[in-house]
């Protein structure tokens, strides 16, 4: 996420009202960004961080290129000062760093920057010294504190934080989250799909099983498709060795369904709603073969299947008989 | 006023309780009571060794630290008991309580012993009086027998009170040292323990009359600087005051306090906090101390316990400073958890005349404005001695004065 | 980025700037070297955020060469192992290389290391000498004015900004003052060249910085130039840029702390009254805080005593050269008198008191407006 429009495809509200203090040049002191894990509060502080340092802005956009931008993407900016906790909770030592942080100019100019993340683990101790700082602010100092637990941040903190609540995302946020990080289209909106949180859609879409298991899914549409008896043989070879235990069956039938209700989409013309979108070729040859009612059969019979490996039915059983349904 | 009340010296009382244990069984269970009963570390095994026992039992030879197969010997209908140490805390607590009612001046010994100075009480009766009531009330409502010992000091109390048991009141005038406390063997005498009395039986000083006339320096010689102590005390000489914060040993002077119900008030919390810095302040001042050092003490309703302290560069010796360090210290360290008891301590004691302050350039002014008076106090200091001003640091403001005992089970003992 | 480079000269550098390398850097990129290489020469600057040291080799001085066949360019190294390098390298010259991916090649005689370097462009810009804003000092009388002021900083962190040496420039002067609220240091000096100049007027430089500063300087007449940017303070010397990060606040203003008039003066030996102040704070120190008394009493002595209840009691007493004014009793930390007529090390000092309660000042006999010590007193209860 580098530019506030990325950051407006996630998060709307909190990009604009951000947008607007640095359009303004009314930079807050202190934020506290709250929110669930995985909704940018991180992205976005270093975001801000690099509006409030790069002297090459574009609009509001930091230029991602100058000495600013490329050290606080790398850590190296010697006035940008991040803290996570070590450990349970923000240490001592750390604190002791911040302070000593406080008193001091800053090394290349006045200006400085704060991250603090998980600022509901400092000690109260730490909070308290946090405080003192924010009480005489600096004019050209910035505190960022970022929290997934809003609620316990003492209220003489937040008192002095100018507040920002990061919403979870949407599919569709997500989606452009996971794009914007470099993750290909169908991978971003195939974990997108699977999941809400950001951390965990990062993690599917990085890992090899899940995408292993998507191929073995559009494979077995095809062995289905062409109607020549290997399903069974697929099923043993393939598709149970790698959709193991129960967990796994329900992974397996829940990218089988994906597949299903986007060919049903791609029939209906609701295209955007399709997550195997590189298949739309596929969809496309199947249109004569494969009926909507069929698929809609399809759908029905993966939702049993589903249900009985939920009742505990033997998972190799489960794909047996759905297999001897939906094929061709 | 009662002309029995001296005008000068004081009048101190020793208050025993009268086998202590054992009558606090017995007001538990009047079954026991004219009964011969010990109380003993574990009545299962007959070796197990009496703490304690009834009059009844000592008039059969029972007597404390015999083997429990001895006293049985002795006395066969013996009832023996296993301790209640719950009940005695209970008792002491409700014993000194009362006392407290008397004087704030008290100074606990033991669970079952302590000292009153009750010399500025003349309104409450003669000492007689006084001790009277002590001893009705503690009859009457703890159900327990006590002694009281009336004397000018502690030692002569303390040997009153050993004059007649049970419930006995004795006043021992320092006019009646010939007749009363000399004639008694000199194993008798406060203070003399075994080794003592038999180095002091070996220079022919049988009764404590002996050791009053004795020559000073040959028994400075035998005994050293005890010596001269007890033979001071034998002449019916003993200065040390009564000290409620005595079995503190200085250290440190701390009140805790349990709140009514678990809470994470923090108005309920700085309320309580502000009155213990305040009893902590009032006892400072009575022993003339400052402190360079305060801790807090959190207990959390699941008894999880934690101390922290702040070590000052300056002393602090009133409520108002000690409350603002103590809330400081306890808000920077309070979890957030419900909260069952709180304690506020101040530690590194200084005497106040030992302790000097280094000036701070930015606020010596303060201190530099009242330069003139503290001349003055110098100069007199100088004159007639240091005392001249201690009196009245001493007792002002004592009326509420609460009392502590280092022992935890007097820690409840400590009136708000 | 190519040159070769004298070892021995390198060698140096490389130690001068490891002074302010630390390993334990909250910044990653702190815990390399860079070295810059241009025309002029061979540039090396360490930092651990707080100081920050840049060592020349100059490409040429005084007709001997140093660095050759240069081609311009920056690098970052890791500290950690490019020292013990160049220290083992088995020739006299070293050619370092290195290329667009930020490797580097280190070559000596038939050795050759090859070293990931990373891109100075992530290192800390650091503040440039601007002479239009700068004056200068002879390094010695530098150190001067911090041996004889740095020691009062306060050590306690409750108010930062007086860990710091307040150096200021008014009316000409060059002042530093230090005080940790017990006691304060001063020194001046007139600053001739100040007149013209755009030069800074009040800023506090961290303690910790002078002290490494007086342990990097080596005693000389040379001349040190000075420039104070927003945020960092610069000493330039011939090879070596000492920089330091500023604390930031307003420094308390002390003048009008120091009293003007005085009830009691003592002018004695110097020496003398730190020796016996010395012999008394034997049994001072087994009591609190270090406290001795100093008494005037007649025929222009004065008695030095202290009392520790468990020790014992010292007296003392040592002869004036005069006395004037009231009589007195005052208390004061042994620790403290003893630093300020150490730092003011002159034969004769003159002691000013304003009572028992208020700062004395203690100054050298001769030059006394340059140096002013001034400590506050102890009460006694």
């Amino acid at each position: 996420m580098n530019t506030w429009g990325d950051f407006e495809n996630v998060q709307p509200i909190v990009a604009k009202m951000l947008e607007n203090s640095i359009k303004k040049n009314r930079i807050s002191h202190a934020y506290l960004f709250q929110g669930p894990k995985g909704t940018g509060k991180k992205e976005s502080s270093f975001l801000l961080a690099k509006s409030f340092f790069c002297k090459y802005l574009e609009g509001f956009n930091p230029c991602n290129e100058c000495r600013d931008c490329k050290r606080i993407e790398s850590g190296n900016h010697p006035d940008v000062h991040p803290i996570q906790p070590d450990g349970q909770s923000i240490k001592k030592e750390q604190i002791t760093h911040l302070q000593k942080e406080f008193t001091y100019t800053g090394m290349e100019s006045n200006q400085k920057v704060y991250i603090i993340e998980h600022a509901d683990t400092m000690t109260a101790n730490a909070a308290n010294q946090l405080l003192k700082f924010l009480e005489e602010p600096k004019r050209s100092t910035m505190a960022i504190l970022l929290t997934e637990n809003g609620q316990s941040i003492l209220n003489t903190i937040r008192s002095r934080c100018q507040t920002m609540s990061f919403k979870a995302l949407n599919t569709k946020q997500l989606e452009s989250r996971l794009v914007a990080s470099g993750i290909s289209e169908p991978i971003s909106k195939f974990s997108a799909a699977l999941t809400n949180d950001f951390e965990e859609a990062e993690r599917i879409s990085q890992d090899d099983w899940f995408a292993k298991g998507r191929t073995i899914v559009i494979k077995l549409i095809q062995v289905l498709m062409e109607g020549n008896d290997e399903a069974f043989l697929f099923l043993h070879n393939d598709w149970l060795p790698h959709f193991k235990d129960k967990d796994q069956s329900q992974i397996g039938l829940d990218l089988l369904l994906i597949w299903y209700r986007d060919y049903v989409s791609y029939l209906i013309e609701r295209k955007d709603t399709i997550i195997y979108i590189d298949e739309k070729e596929k969809f496309e040859k199947y249109t004569f073969s494969l009926s909507r009612d069929q698929a809609t059969k399809a759908l029905k019979k993966i939702l049993e299947a589903k249900n009985k490996l939920k009742a505990n039915v033997n998972p190799t059983l489960v794909m047996e008989e759905l297999v001897l349904q939906i094929q061709r | 006023m009662s002309s029995r009340f001296p005008t000068k010296g004081r009048i101190i009382f020793h208050v025993d309780m009268n086998s202590f244990y054992a009558s606090v069984e017995a007001a538990y269970n009047p079954d026991l009571k004219g009964k011969p009963l010990a109380i003993a570390g574990n009545p299962e095994v007959r070796k197990g060794i009496i703490v304690t026992s009834s009059y009844e039992a000592r008039a059969k030879g029972v007597k404390t630290t015999m083997p429990l197969w001895q006293a049985k010997d002795l006395c066969p209908e013996l009832i023996v008991m296993r301790p209640n140490f719950d009940r005695y805390r209970e008792a002491s607590k409700n014993m000194f309580e009362m006392l407290a009612e008397v004087t704030p001046y008290i100074q606990p010994v033991s669970i079952d012993e302590g000292y009153m100075d009750i010399t500025e009480c003349a309104d409450l009766g003669t000492p007689f009086e006084i001790a009277e009531n002590i001893q009705k009330r503690i009859k009457n409502e703890l159900d327990l027998p006590c002694s009281i010992g009336i004397a000018p000091n502690k030692f002569l109390a303390k040997m009153a009170s050993d004059m007649k048991k049970p419930m006995g009141i004795t006043v021992l005038r320092k006019r009646e040292l010939a007749t009363k406390l000399w004639p008694l063997p000199i194993d008798e005498m406060y203070g003399v323990g075994g080794k003592t009395a038999e180095k002091l039986r070996n220079i022919n000083i049988e009764t404590i009359g002996d050791l009053a006339k004795y020559d000073v320096y040959h028994l400075k010689s035998i005994l050293g600087i005890n010596g001269e102590r007890l033979q001071n005390r034998a002449n019916g000489y003993d200065p040390r005051p009564v000290d409620p914060d005595a079995v503190s040993l200085f250290k440190s002077i701390g009140n805790s306090q349990t709140l009514p119900y678990d809470t994470t008030d923090e108005r309920e919390i700085t309320k309580l906090l502000r009155s213990l810095s305040e009893k902590v302040a009032e006892r400072m001042k009575r022993k003339t101390v400052v402190s360079e050092n305060i801790q807090v003490m959190i207990r959390y309703h699941d008894r999880k316990t934690i101390t922290r302290s702040h070590q000052l560069h300056d002393y602090v010796e009133f409520s108002e400073d000690i409350f603002n360090i103590a809330s400081e210290l306890f808000f920077s360290n309070w979890n957030g958890k419900a909260i069952r008891l709180l304690g506020v301590t101040a530690q590194q004691l200084t005497e106040k005349e030992e302790m000097t302050k280094q000036l701070d350039l930015f606020t010596y002014e303060n201190e530099a404005k009242n330069e003139n008076l503290y001349k003055v106090v110098d100069d007199l200091s100088e004159k007639y001695g240091k005392d001249v001003f201690k009196k009245s640091v001493t007792h002002e403001g004592n009326h509420s004065v609460s009392t502590s005992f280092q022992k935890d089970f007097l820690d409840d003992f400590k009136r708000d | 980025m190519k040159f070769n480079v004298q070892r021995n000269q390198l060698m140096e550098s490389v130690q001068d700037v490891m002074k302010a390398i630390s390993s334990k850097t909250a910044i990653p990129i702190l815990s390399g070297m860079k070295i810059d290489v241009t025309e002029e020469g061979v540039k090396l600057t360490g930092s651990d955020s707080d100081i920050s040291i840049e060592s020349f080799v100059p490409a040429e001085e005084e007709g001997i060469v140093y660095v050759e066949n240069i081609e311009p360019g920056s690098i970052v190294l890791q500290a950690k192992y490019f020292p013990e390098i160049v220290r083992k390298l088995p020739e006299q010259t070293v050619e370092i290389e290195s290329d667009e991916q930020f490797n580097v090649t280190i070559r000596s005689g038939s050795a050759e290391f090859n070293l990931n370097g990373q891109d100075a462009q992530e290192y800390p810009q650091l503040p440039k000498l601007h002479t239009e804003n700068s004056f200068e000092l002879s390094v010695d009388l530098l150190k001067d004015l911090i041996r004889q002021t740095v020691f009062a900083v306060s050590t306690s962190e409750t108010r930062p900004i007086l860990t710091g040496v307040n150096m200021s420039i008014k009316d000409q002067k060059l002042q530093f003052v230090a005080t940790d609220s017990h006691r304060l240091a001063g020194r001046s000096i007139p600053l001739e060249d100040s007149a013209n100049k755009e030069l800074f007027s009040n800023i506090v430089i961290p303690g910790k910085s002078l002290n490494e500063l007086n342990k990097i300087l080596d005693d000389t007449q040379e001349k040190i130039e000075i420039s104070v940017t927003e945020n960092q303070i610069l000493f330039r010397t011939k090879h070596l840029n000492f920089l330091s990060r500023l604390l930031d606040g307003n420094y308390p203003e002390t003048s009008r702390l120091i009293p003007e008039q005085s009830k009691t003066n003592v002018m004695i030996d110097s020496k003398e009254l730190l020796h016996s102040i010395d012999r008394a704070s034997l049994l001072a120190k087994e009591s609190r805080n270090n406290v001795v008394k100093l008494t005037t009493k007649e025929n222009t002595s004065i008695e030095i005593s202290s009392n520790s209840p468990e020790v014992g009691k010292v007296f003392e007493e040592v002869t004036a050269d005069t006395i004037e004014g009231e009589e007195l009793k005052i208390s004061f930390s042994a620790k403290y008198m003893m630093d300020a007529l150490k730092a003011i090390n002159s034969e004769k000092v003159n002691i000013s008191f304003t009572g028992a309660m208020r700062p004395f000042i203690i100054k050298p006999a001769e030059h006394e407006d340059e140096i002013l010590q001034l400590i506050l007193p102890v009460r006694t209860y």
